[in-house]
């Protein structure tokens, strides 16, 4: 080794070294584009899935909408529905004071939770959350305690919020959370609790899907009360009743407070509509939840009156009891367009606004829309959130947009990073990135990429399990001698007709069917495959069954709504009402005597009644390959 | 370590650059490939194309800087250079500004697949075995990192740390057949 090479093979170990580098880098190259596809797919997948799910519920309620329009008042589908579309903020606030008391609450000797004293204090808040950590609840007395001081304090906000960004403290700005607790304590484990030297803006969607929302909700409120110049919430479109039926919340509350749930749940809904619209910062930086539209006016938002907008899926046509003679003005019409595009929209590269069909409120907007209304408004950068992002942010229209998103592993564990931002006076952002975990080994991007393609695979196969028989008779119209096979090419056009989700089959293919031949498969053997179990009642109605599998958030959000006492429980004729409800917004044929039989067949406890979450957990779908 | 001292500086002084069997390419014209995929083949780089496709409306258009990582994504291993060839040089600016459509992309992705030269298990093998010092199977994690950082089409640092992780023993050793095998294996 200590030999003198001559010159001509140096220069030839020389040039193998090049060679052998250039190939290496070209291999890898290669190994991340392929893991950048796969990453991709997967994240189109979980997208598709979740924004359906979304445009779901909103056609859902168009339709109830629809009803409310078009039905006789007598109509009795429509007085199941009518109470979630009545004004009830008729009340005076002395009224709701007395429905909200918590004072003849009792606390007995027996609750070993955290204790909460009024006013709320620094310490106290620090104790409940350390109580949170360890898994704790808070009594429902202290509760309503907090959410009422919360309420009284939201209504004295504007709908903007302005900040100045003092040269002795950075503001932190945190985006969705949806009920991760972990990772808002992670967030205070890197950068501090709340105080007057450590200001932050929470930028809505602190709720639904997570299993502690509740927590998230009282922590923020805590601090909130114990610092209002220095705490900022911005309203997400999670932050919406209606939409919280479908996606956990509802559920997560009733779950953990079986006795007040409902009043707790109903203080939740005044405190979401008043909560700020946006905070701005120095006048210069916007933070909104979703975006922006070409018609945004921060002078109109300003002077909205906020509380009217409790849900985005409840239009202002709805201005009074009697439907005969609601009126809809121009001014109302405008109002809740600024008030929905700041809470829906997302971001799109192209120039121009276009309605966001994909979400169904809000648009999708462009660069030329970001440099118009910052202009207009004099300022410099967009903060939003709404989207979950691989890195939990991201730069767009040059930079002038940020989206920052708090929940890390949204999807599945592995699947994101969670970030926020920090930004001193100079108003420059800085992210900083994490990602909660149980294990402590971080995992490779390989490995993440195949965990949460596990994951999403999953939940593509459910989805094409549900859809089984729509999916065979549309196979079979290209299988007219009923051979059972089918070319990969009308699969794959013919699923994406069925499912609608926009996916690519053909990518996905080699994943999803086991083989094929000479560019043919096997369909029948391939629903087959799909391994997803049956439920673990006896129904010989197949078409009912799909039906229900295809609708079961839909099924949530109808029994939730009809179940106005929140006691879980509806008769027989509440659930034959849900049926017809449901079939007639789908325009499906199911016999009355197929529904009566499935409510004696569910009847579990053979009390006349059916329990919403026995029923649900019935025909919730397992996949029986993941046991493998 | 002084003969691995006394290489790298002629290394850095060494004359071209590494593709000596290729000729100064002359600009790309698309319209002299002709096309031989098939038409299912066609079908599946159309749903590939479309997942990198970020217009929300869906216009089957990407750009310039994705034009690249799709080519890999179909089985492909071209260099940077080739890339920058088919897309006819671009300058870098315009690389996340402009956009190519499905019919401009498919003459590049032809163009990369005839000019099949991606190297086998044994060429990638043989390619690192240029930095076993002791001929026993394994190469030092950094002296890798230095070449692929500092060498050919340089990767950046987070690039290589991505590659090498959890690659290298506790002597911060790689055993580079196992190597090429998980990185031929995505």
């Amino acid at each position: 080794m200590q030999k003198e090479f001559p010159v001509f093979s140096v220069l030839n170990s020389a040039l193998n070294t090049i060679s052998a580098a250039l190939l290496i880098q070209r291999w890898y190259r290669q190994h991340v584009a392929r893991l950048e596809m796969r990453r991709r797919c997967t994240w189109n997948i979980f997208q598709s899935i979740e924004y359906a799910g979304e445009q779901d519920q909103i056609k859902l309620y168009n339709y109830f909408g629809f009803l409310m329009d078009h039905f006789t008042p007598a109509s009795s589908e429509r007085n199941l529905i009518s109470h979630i579309f009545r004004k009830n903020e008729i009340c005076l606030d002395t009224e709701w004071e007395r429905y909200f008391c918590y004072k003849s609450i009792e606390v007995t000797k027996s609750y070993t939770g955290p204790h909460l004293m009024f006013p709320v204090t620094f310490c106290g808040v620090s104790k409940l959350v350390e109580a949170f950590k360890h898994k704790e609840q808070l009594h429902a007395r202290y509760v309503l305690q907090l959410l009422g001081e919360t309420w009284r304090l939201l209504r004295t906000f504007p709908n903007i919020s302005h900040v100045i960004a003092c040269h002795t403290k950075a503001i932190t700005i945190c985006g969705d959370l949806h009920g991760h607790l972990e990772d808002l304590l992670l967030i205070f484990y890197k950068n501090g609790l709340p105080s007057s030297d450590k200001p932050y803006v929470f930028n809505g969607d602190f709720v639904d899907r997570g299993k502690n929302s509740l927590e998230i909700l009282l922590t923020l409120f805590g601090f909130l009360l114990v610092y209002p110049n220095d705490v900022h919430l911005n309203r997400g479109n999670h932050e919406d009743h209606i939409v919280n039926l479908r996606y956990g919340f509802t559920k997560e509350v009733l779950g953990k407070y079986r006795v007040h749930g409902k009043k707790i749940l109903k203080l939740l809904q005044m405190i979401f509509s008043w909560l700020p619209l946006a905070t701005v910062i120095d006048n210069k930086v916007l933070i909104v939840h979703g975006g922006i539209s070409d018609t945004t006016d921060l002078d109109k938002i300003a002077r909205v009156d906020r509380q009217k907008y409790a849900s985005a899926l409840r239009p202002p046509k709805m201005k009074s009891d009697s439907y005969l003679e609601s009126k809809t003005t121009e001014t109302d019409l405008d109002e809740w367009k600024q008030v929905m595009d700041v809470l829906w929209s997302d971001p799109m590269p192209q120039n121009g606004c276009i309605p966001n069909e994909v979400r169904g409120r809000g648009c999708y907007w462009g660069p030329d829309v970001t440099e118009e209304v910052l202009r207009r408004n004099n300022l410099q950068l967009l903060i939003r959130s709404h989207e979950c992002k691989q890195d939990g942010y991201e730069f767009c229209h040059n930079r002038r947009v940020i989206t920052i998103f708090s929940a890390s592993n949204y999807y599945e564990v592995g699947s994101n990073r969670g970030a926020f931002i920090r930004m001193g006076p100079d108003l420059v952002p800085h992210i900083i990135q994490y990602q909660a975990s149980t294990t402590c080994r971080e995992l490779t991007l390989r490995q993440s990429v195949g965990w949460t393609e596990r994951s999403a695979l999953q939940a593509l196969r459910e989805q094409l399990f549900v859809h089984r028989s729509d999916l065979i008779s549309a196979f079979q119209e290209f299988d007219p001698n009923n051979k059972g096979m089918i070319s990969v090419t009308h699969w794959a056009s013919t699923t994406e007709r069925v499912l609608n989700l926009g996916l690519p089959w053909r990518v996905l293919r080699p994943q999803l069917v086991s083989s094929t031949q000479h560019g043919m498969m096997d369909y029948q053997r391939w629903i087959k495959e799909l391994s997803i179990t049956e439920p673990k009642l006896e129904i010989s109605d197949n078409s009912i069954l799909d039906t229900m599998y295809k609708n079961h958030s839909n099924l949530e959000t109808i029994f939730r709504i009809i179940d106005t006492d929140h006691s879980g429980l509806i008769s027989f004729k509440e659930f034959h009402q849900t049926w017809e409800l449901l079939r007639s917004h789908l325009k499906t044929e199911i016999s009355a005597k197929a529904i009566a039989d499935l409510a004696q067949s569910i009847d579990f406890n053979k009390d006349g009644s059916i329990d919403i979450n026995e029923f649900l957990e019935a025909f919730r779908l397992v996949d029986i390959s993941a046991h493998n | 370590m002084a003969p691995k001292k006394k290489e790298e500086p002629k290394a850095a002084a060494a004359p071209k650059p590494p593709e000596p069997e290729r000729p100064k390419t002359p600009v790309f014209d698309p319209a002299t490939v002709t096309l031989e995929f098939t038409p299912e083949q066609i079908e599946d780089f159309k749903d590939s194309f479309q997942l990198f496709d970020t217009t929300p409306t869906n216009e089957m258009k990407i750009t310039y800087a994705q034009c690249g990582d799709l080519i890999r994504a179909l089985g492909q291993n071209p260099t940077n250079t080739e890339i920058m060839n088919v897309l006819g040089k671009p300058k870098v600016e315009d690389m996340h500004t402009k956009m190519l459509d499905f019919d401009q992309f498919l003459p590049m992705h032809q163009h990369i697949c005839k000019a099949k030269d991606c190297g086998t298990y044994e060429d990638f093998v043989e390619g690192l075995r240029v930095f076993d010092k002791e001929g026993n199977g394994t190469v030092m994690g950094a002296e890798l990192r230095h070449v692929l950082a500092t060498l050919g089409e340089k990767m950046r640092e987070d690039e290589v740390d991505q590659l090498m992780q959890n690659q290298e023993d506790a002597n911060g050793c790689i055993n580079y057949e196992a190597f090429v095998k998980y990185i031929m294996a995505s």
